[in-house]
């Protein structure tokens, strides 16, 4: 069964998105030849103030995501455990401090400011101060508590984020003279409101049998909602990428030409890995849907611009309540019409992966729906043993056919 | 005839049965480096056996981790084909443990034999017969010795590391210390049943309990898991073939639906 070579395909806007990555790296170096003001951020830093800054944001999980998918992350990884960094820590966090002990001769110049809000995940600010230590650039350590409810936020935890977008806006000022003006800002927050608009309605999309945009797309897709929100270009690409969608839904074309299983994934793609998910398009199954997905599109109300901002990074998936967490799978299960969940246990990614033994749980008892849990690591290609996790997908798949 | 081939990580197994699913013949080889040599060498001693011919052979399905290089009509995962295998020859079955040489799997089945839900063995190799071909080359002992040692020993010692390699050093200095050979073999199946134990309660264990793969002809092994589950486990004559079985009693299944 899984033999059966089916065609599978990505669409034509995502193979842009190779390029326009590459536009953002060498505009990344131009801004730094001119002497601008260039951080290195954690990827749920809100990017918008920066850019209203005029501070050019990039983020070295983005850069290891990258450097494991093109194949040369090993040179870093290598780099942070010639030093000592243990193999036990994230991969990301290994990769940024190899390039950073390499000699930064990469794609990422070096940063001038360090800034991260511990929203999403627990080793941020260690990393963070990790990164200081090695570069003694000035760091901005936002804190962003874990939301554990609707009324938590709107009573104290807003304001106290609130706050700490301020403090940033001043270093800003105080150190490398930015303005920073309202009305700038509030034109930034829309183009990033509309760049998450069309996202989302591009991800609802996928609730269309058969489903036009697989895990190859979203994977590839969610880049410019990381580390361009705010930017026109990345309206664009939405823009572009929801007029294919709709076209291929209008024609009712798929990802795959007999789709047989509609999965959920959860957890952060293997970038070392992208055949994976063509391999289970090949047996017949297509992702229609990833928390991951979802992480970064935020509608934003920008009347008010700060407030929103801060709830924007203050209820990413990760820094909120499990129920809230499980609640939305639970959604997404009947929206997407999910036939089984393959879930990811991530070795670096302690915090995505805890809770995932509960959710397969509930999925199990509420839907009767099956899953499969692998591990490996998102980054490490040296963490997957690519020959079980496949026979593990072809008994899982199997296993579906029969269910 | 119909055919299942097992293409497992250290045996090649090649099961015969006819329109009924009853064993007409098997074989047994080690599978080396090269799964096609080793499936039509196991192939042709099987029906070698029955003094049968490749005339015989009606349809094929291979299983294990070299399915995809052997000749055959369809593939199978182990996973369906081990719970196939059981469940024809025990219907009672519903929780199966099966330990190979490379992987270990926990499988709950329903009544009517079909896979509720599995867990198999990330990708190390302590949990598995890797594991006790290991220890075995370490204590210098043959692999069918471990089992007849196992029920000599008084006082198991402990290997608290659940890493191959580590646990390869504890073997070492146990040894050194003093501790006899028989304790430390009985120590070891100790361990790996723990493991096993381990990764298959996130299944549970549902009455009546099935030991299949390589691994469950160890009787040593066999008394120390059955011991950590507390139930009496069922077992096949040739726990070895069950995979390959069950790929055999797909082959009769898939060539019926080709007819129909």
């Amino acid at each position: 069964m899984s033999l059966q070579r089916k065609k599978s395909r990505v669409l034509q806007t995502t193979k842009k998105i190779g390029e326009l990555i590459m536009v953002y790296f060498s505009n990344a170096s131009d801004v730094k030849a001119q002497g601008k003001p260039v951080a290195w951020i954690t990827v749920f830093t809100p990017v918008e103030l920066l850019y209203a800054l005029d501070i050019y944001p990039i983020a070295p999980e983005h850069f290891g995501a990258m450097c494991s998918a093109r194949g040369f992350i090993m040179e870093y990884l290598e780099e942070a455990e010639r030093s000592g960094y243990s193999q036990n820590l994230c991969s990301y966090s290994r990769c940024s401090l190899g390039y950073v002990l390499n000699g930064m001769n990469g794609l990422m110049p070096p940063p001038d400011l360090l800034v991260t809000f511990r929203n999403s995940c627990d080793v941020y600010v260690k990393w963070w101060q990790s990164l200081q230590m090695h570069l003694k650039a000035p760091l901005f350590l936002g804190e962003t508590p874990y939301v554990l409810s609707s009324e938590d936020l709107d009573n104290y935890v807003l304001d106290y984020v609130v706050k700490q977008l301020e403090q940033l806006i001043e270093l800003a000022e105080e150190k490398f003279g930015s303005r920073f003006d309202m009305d700038r800002f509030v034109d930034i927050l829309k183009l990033s409101d509309k760049a998450s608009e069309l996202w989302l309605e591009t991800l609802k999309l996928r609730s269309s049998k058969p489903c036009p945009l697989g895990g190859r797309d979203s994977a590839s897709d969610i880049f410019p909602l990381v580390v361009m929100q705010g930017t026109e270009e990345a309206v664009k690409f939405y823009e572009e990428l929801l007029g294919e969608v709709k076209e291929k839904v209008s024609k009712k074309i798929g990802v795959i030409d007999n789709e047989r299983f509609r999965l959920l994934f959860d957890g952060i793609w293997l970038w070392h890995a992208f055949d994976l998910i063509k391999y289970f398009e090949n047996g017949g199954a297509v992702f229609v849907y990833e928390p991951y997905s979802e992480a970064w599109a935020y509608r934003l109300d920008t009347s008010k611009p700060l407030e929103s901002l801060a709830k924007k990074i203050l209820t990413m998936g990760l820094n909120v309540d499990i129920d809230m967490r499980i609640e939305r799978f639970l959604e997404s299960i009947k929206t997407y019409h999910i036939d089984g969940a393959v879930l990811f246990s991530n070795r670096s990614c302690k915090t995505w992966s805890a809770p995932q033994l509960v959710t397969a749980d509930i999925l199990s008892e509420k839907f009767d729906t099956p899953y499969l849990i692998f591990e490996a690591d998102m980054a490490d290609p040296r963490q997957y043993s690519e020959a079980q996790i496949k026979n593990r997908v072809d008994a899982f798949l199997e296993v579906l056919g029969e269910h | 005839m119909y055919i299942g081939i097992d293409a497992g990580a250290s045996a090649t197994k090649a099961v015969i049965v006819d329109k009924k699913g009853k064993i007409v013949s098997y074989s047994i080889v080690p599978s080396g480096i090269n799964f096609k040599t080793s499936s039509e060498k196991a192939l042709e001693k099987a029906l070698e056996k029955a003094t049968l011919g490749l005339k015989d052979v009606t349809y094929t399905v291979s299983t294990g981790y070299g399915r995809a290089l052997v000749n055959s009509k369809a593939t199978s995962s182990e996973i369906v084909c081990v719970s196939r295998g059981v469940h024809k020859l025990f219907p009672s079955v519903r929780t199966i443990i099966d330990v190979g040489g490379q992987d270990s799997k926990a499988v709950r089945i329903e009544e009517d034999g079909k896979v509720s839900n599995f867990v198999m063995n990330d990708k190390c190799a302590a949990g598995t017969g890797r594991f006790l071909e290991v220890m075995s080359n370490v204590l210098g002992k043959p692999i069918n010795e471990l089992s007849v040692l196992h029920f000599k020993s008084s006082k198991p010692v402990k290997i608290s590391s659940t890493c191959t390699v580590f646990a390869e050093s504890e073997v070492i200095s146990h040894i050194s210390k003093g501790s006899e050979i028989a304790d430390v073999i009985a120590g070891l199946h100790k361990a790996i049943a723990e493991r096993i134990y381990n990764m298959s309660s996130r299944i549970g264990f549902e009455k009546d309990l099935a030991f299949t793969g390589g691994v469950a002809k160890n009787q040593g092994f066999v008394d120390a898991l059955s011991k950590k589950i507390g139930l009496p486990p069922t077992l096949p004559a040739e726990p070895q073939i069950i995979c390959g079985y069950g790929a055999a009693l797909a082959a009769i299944k898939k060539y019926e639906k080709n007819l129909a």
